[in-house]
């Protein structure tokens, strides 16, 4: 029992994670806090359902579904905050949030204000057993994917050029630029990564609700806002201990509380974390900036 | 102590022009409201006059969420929560109490049974939103910028859970009826009336000033006494209680609700009005619910489906989201301060072109004594010596001349003087009890100072600058006003008092830096490169306004600059540091002959030629 709870934290951590780190990349390099970042997710959800109803293969509707995230994405940034290149943080983070409603409309007319179904293959709700434990199976995938993201997105921003210059720009945007390294393809860079990552995170989320809708996308996006904040906004290692430790929470109270205090979850998880932001303003992981005087 | 209250008495029997210019401005908002109100009320229908009270509860609660936006820069999403909060606190005392005992079963025995009036209520309600409003800003406003704004989410999504989770009380999330619809349009107008008197009378308050200048340069703000965390405080409670009078006034003209009412989409559309006409102004409020609310109803004519134009509409939904969203794109793309959100009316400095200027007069000048020692002092950055073990001392009435190399650790030791950076190791002291390195209390002790980089409020007006500054060490805002006057018209200011700073040219903004800074009646003025980017003229000018203000007030002057010429002719005393060191202490004529500040500016090789060229 307790074994599948921690299962259930972690892979609820792993999808915070994957989306708090999505939001932490775009803010380290451009100031925007994207609230459109949810709507990623729910396109991603309708992208995978639209695939499986045109018969694609469930793995390759999925690589589809991830990819249609990641080009959203990038046309997110090219469409609507291009042209708010340069503007104050508050301008970029009302943007978003329009953006955010606009798109929500879009789905509800454009496919169905109801959640539609989606075929999940059988084995992936299926679950198995070590002794006496028993684990799903759809928690595990959630975890070993987030990790191996995780993982991937570290060796990216380590080993490449690329993702040199986007820890660089992260701290100081203004000297890369210097460097010659074109701002266009930094930001570009980071919008995909985030579209990527929301992808995912959409994969995983869909694969345990086995449904789409328009609003798919907003509550575990709000706890990823705050993931982020918890983490430190705009440092990547803390969008992911943010992430992980939002999940661990959510799910162990969720296991804990008694039944009359079930429906306060949400309210005790986040006064929670504003007691963490009391003692730590900055965060968890405070994320590093240049300061000219 | 007697002078003081003295002083305070008399300021206080003039009104400030701000004021006065403000109170017009309301008058003027609260006059085209009530006229477009009573054209509607004679001559519209039942629909219409539905249309228009509910616009005026909008305008309360925009009007909060502008009075916390608007001053202090940071987005809330909270508000649609503190209007929950009221529209429920209000159901609750004002259900009947029949109606209460079969909707509300299991309501606790202290909440039950009241059955007040409407303004029996209204007023238990503003009470109730002061506190909750004390106990949510404590800790959120600790936060800045971003992160404050999502912490607003996160007390929104609190609020939400716990309207849907007290089920014994709110009936969870389903609907809360019963609720007497007493709220018609006069009593909608006559609070939004006070919400525009407030929001547009607020700004002009010490706190609104106060917020507003952290809102543009958080650092400058600090650097002239300001504390940013009470006035965020005073901005966030106010806006709460007028949001709760919103909703207050909302359940009342509803009779049912539930939470989803007061959650994400209700939020969208507060701050969806407030963009639209502008978030920096009152009139931005203003005039934002107004052009929504019309756009509003036109797009919902058409969001069952119908003909347009001969076209068949299709059912739409969310059509009055979308048309919200779209429009606040436009909007922050096309003009990102709003439709009117740059400024306020300003009626009355309109129609007088020029305020009284009071001549040139001596400057009571603060109590003198207490000098700066610097103990030991040193600062590191992660392996970087930036100041290493300096231990000074300044006297008022002199001036110093901060020297050295780029890279000295010149604006590091200033920093720490000024409270802005903490010390690694060793102390300041500035003769007062300011407990640690903080930028605002050392600025109230009198340590004022510029920047390198100008930190002017570039938002604000040029008066207001200095009256932010002011007001810090004046009785009231009148006196504020007339002491922020003088220093102007002794930097040759006036003539731009009512432009905004950002308007001003560089030279221009150096020298409202300084006249922000000596309207703190410094005892010490820290001057960071103020000659910067400055040509011939404008550095004499300012060279002979820095003698005449030390010999004036008798304050110390301590100032950084790379212009020789300058520092020679205006410096008693000159201190070089080279690699976060002192390397030499004295006159200007001892300085400029020692050998180990050639070898520092000139290189080593240089200085031993010139010494040998001394001996020949």
């Amino acid at each position: 029992m307790i074994a599948q709870q921690i299962i259930n934290a972690v892979s609820l951590g792993g999808v915070y994670a994957l989306l708090a780190l999505g939001l932490a990349i775009v803010f380290s390099i451009v100031g925007l806090i994207n609230f459109a970042h949810g709507e990623l997710m729910t396109l991603t959800g309708y992208a995978l359902l639209a695939a499986l109803i045109a018969g694609v293969p469930f793995p390759a509707a999925v690589l589809l579904a991830v990819i249609c995230a990641a080009i959203a994405a990038v046309a997110m940034e090219r469409i609507a905050f291009r042209p708010m290149r340069g503007a104050s943080v508050t301008s970029l983070l009302l943007t978003s949030f329009a953006v955010s409603g606009l798109l929500k409309v879009i789905f509800q007319n454009g496919v169905s204000a109801r959640p539609q179904a989606v075929a999940i293959p059988g084995w992936m709700t299926g679950a198995f057993s070590f002794g006496d434990f028993t684990i799903g199976v759809g928690p595990t995938i959630s975890i070993a994917v987030s990790i191996l993201a995780l993982i991937a997105l570290e060796f990216f921003l380590r080993r490449t050029v690329t993702g040199t210059a986007m820890r660089a720009a992260a701290e100081d945007f203004d000297v890369v630029r210097l460097m010659g390294i074109p701002a266009n393809r930094i930001i570009a860079t980071a919008f995909l990564l985030s579209g990527l990552l929301a992808g995912l995170a959409a994969m995983l989320w869909v694969a345990s609700r086995a449904s789409v809708d328009p609003l798919m996308g907003f509550t575990p996006v709000l706890k990823a806002f705050i993931a982020a904040v918890v983490g430190g906004l705009g440092s990547l290692p803390g969008a992911v201990a943010g992430g992980f430790l939002l999940g661990v929470i959510e799910v162990l109270l969720q296991a804990m509380l008694p039944a009359a205090l079930a429906p306060y979850r949400d309210a005790i998880v986040l006064s929670g974390v504003i007691a963490v932001l009391l003692i730590r303003p900055q965060g968890l992981i405070p994320a590093v900036r240049v300061q000219r005087s | 102590m007697a002078v003081m209250t003295m002083e305070r008495s008399t300021s206080r029997s003039i009104l400030p022009t701000a004021f006065r210019n403000a109170g017009v401005d309301a008058l003027a908002m609260i006059a085209a409201l009530v006229l477009a109100v009573l054209a509607i009320y004679l001559f519209g229908n039942a629909a219409m006059q539905r249309v228009v009270t509910y616009a005026a509860i909008m305008l309360t609660a925009v009007l909060g969420l502008q009075m916390f936006s608007g001053n202090t820069g940071i987005v809330s999403f909270g508000h649609a929560a503190f209007v929950g909060l009221g529209a429920y606190a209000t159901g609750i005392l004002t259900l009947p109490a029949a109606l209460q005992r079969t909707a509300l079963r299991d309501l606790p025995q202290f909440l039950a049974g009241y059955e007040m009036s409407f303004f029996a209520a209204l007023v238990v309600v503003l009470v109730l939103a002061v506190l909750i409003g004390l106990v949510t800003g404590t800790p959120l406003l600790r936060l800045s910028g971003s992160s404050a704004s999502i912490a607003t989410l996160a007390l929104l999504i609190i609020v939400y859970t716990l309207l849907v989770a007290g089920r014994e009380i709110t009936r969870g999330s389903q609907p809360f009826y019963g609720v007497p619809r007493e709220v018609g349009l006069w009593t909608a107008v006559a609070v939004a009336a006070m919400a525009i008197a407030a929001a547009r009378l607020f700004r002009e308050t010490s706190f609104g000033l106060a917020a507003r200048a952290a809102a543009d340069d958080e650092r400058g703000a600090a650097a002239v006494g300001v504390d940013h965390r009470i006035a965020r405080l005073a901005a966030w409670v106010l806006g709460a209680v007028a949001a709760a009078a919103a909703g207050a006034m909302m359940a009342q003209f509803l009779g049912a609700f539930s939470p989803k009412d007061f959650y994400f989409d209700f939020g969208f559309t507060m701050l969806a009005m407030l963009i639209v006409g502008g978030m920096a102004s009152s009139l931005g409020a203003f005039t934002g619910v107004v052009v929504t609310v019309l756009v509003v109803e036109v797009v919902r004519r058409f969001e069952g489906g119908g003909m347009l134009f001969g076209l068949e509409m299709p059912v739409l939904f969310g059509l009055t989201q979308g048309v919200l969203a779209v429009a606040m794109i436009l909007v922050i793309w096309r003009r990102p301060t709003g439709l009117f959100g740059d400024r306020e009316l300003n009626l009355l400095r309109r129609s007088h072109a020029k305020a009284e200027f009071s001549k040139l007069e001596a400057v009571p000048a603060r109590a003198a004594g207490g000098s700066i020692s610097v103990d030991r002092l040193s600062r590191r950055y992660a392996g970087v010596v930036a100041v290493d073990d300096v231990t000074l001392s300044f006297q008022p009435d002199s001036i110093t001349g901060i020297i050295g190399p780029n890279g000295a650790g010149k604006t590091t030791l200033l920093n720490m003087i000024a409270g802005d950076v903490t010390p690694s190791s060793g102390t300041v002291s500035v003769g007062t009890s300011a407990r640690q390195a903080s930028a605002f209390r050392f600025a109230r002790a009198g340590i004022a100072r510029t920047f390198q980089n100008i930190r002017v409020f570039p938002r604000m007006t040029v008066l207001e600058n200095v009256v932010v500054a002011a007001r810090v060490v004046e009785p009231g805002l009148a006196a504020a006003e007339a002491a922020a006057r003088r220093e102007l018209a002794r930097m040759g200011l006036e003539s731009f008092a009512d432009r905004p700073a950002a308007s001003l040219a560089y030279g221009q903004r150096r020298r409202l830096e300084v006249a922000r800074a000596l309207a703190l009646k410094p005892r010490f003025l820290l001057l960071d490169e103020p000659a910067a980017g400055m040509n011939a003229v404008e550095t004499a000018e300012l060279v002979s306004i820095l003698a005449a203000v030390r010999n004036e007030r008798h304050i110390g002057v301590i100032l950084i600059e790379h212009d020789m010429r300058l520092v020679m002719n205006l410096c008693e005393r000159i201190v070089v540091i080279d690699r976060g060191r002192v390397i030499a202490d004295g006159t200007p004529g001892e300085v400029q002959n020692n050998p180990a500040v050639v070898a520092a500016y000139l290189g080593s090789r240089t200085a031993r030629a010139r010494q040998g060229n001394d001996v020949q």
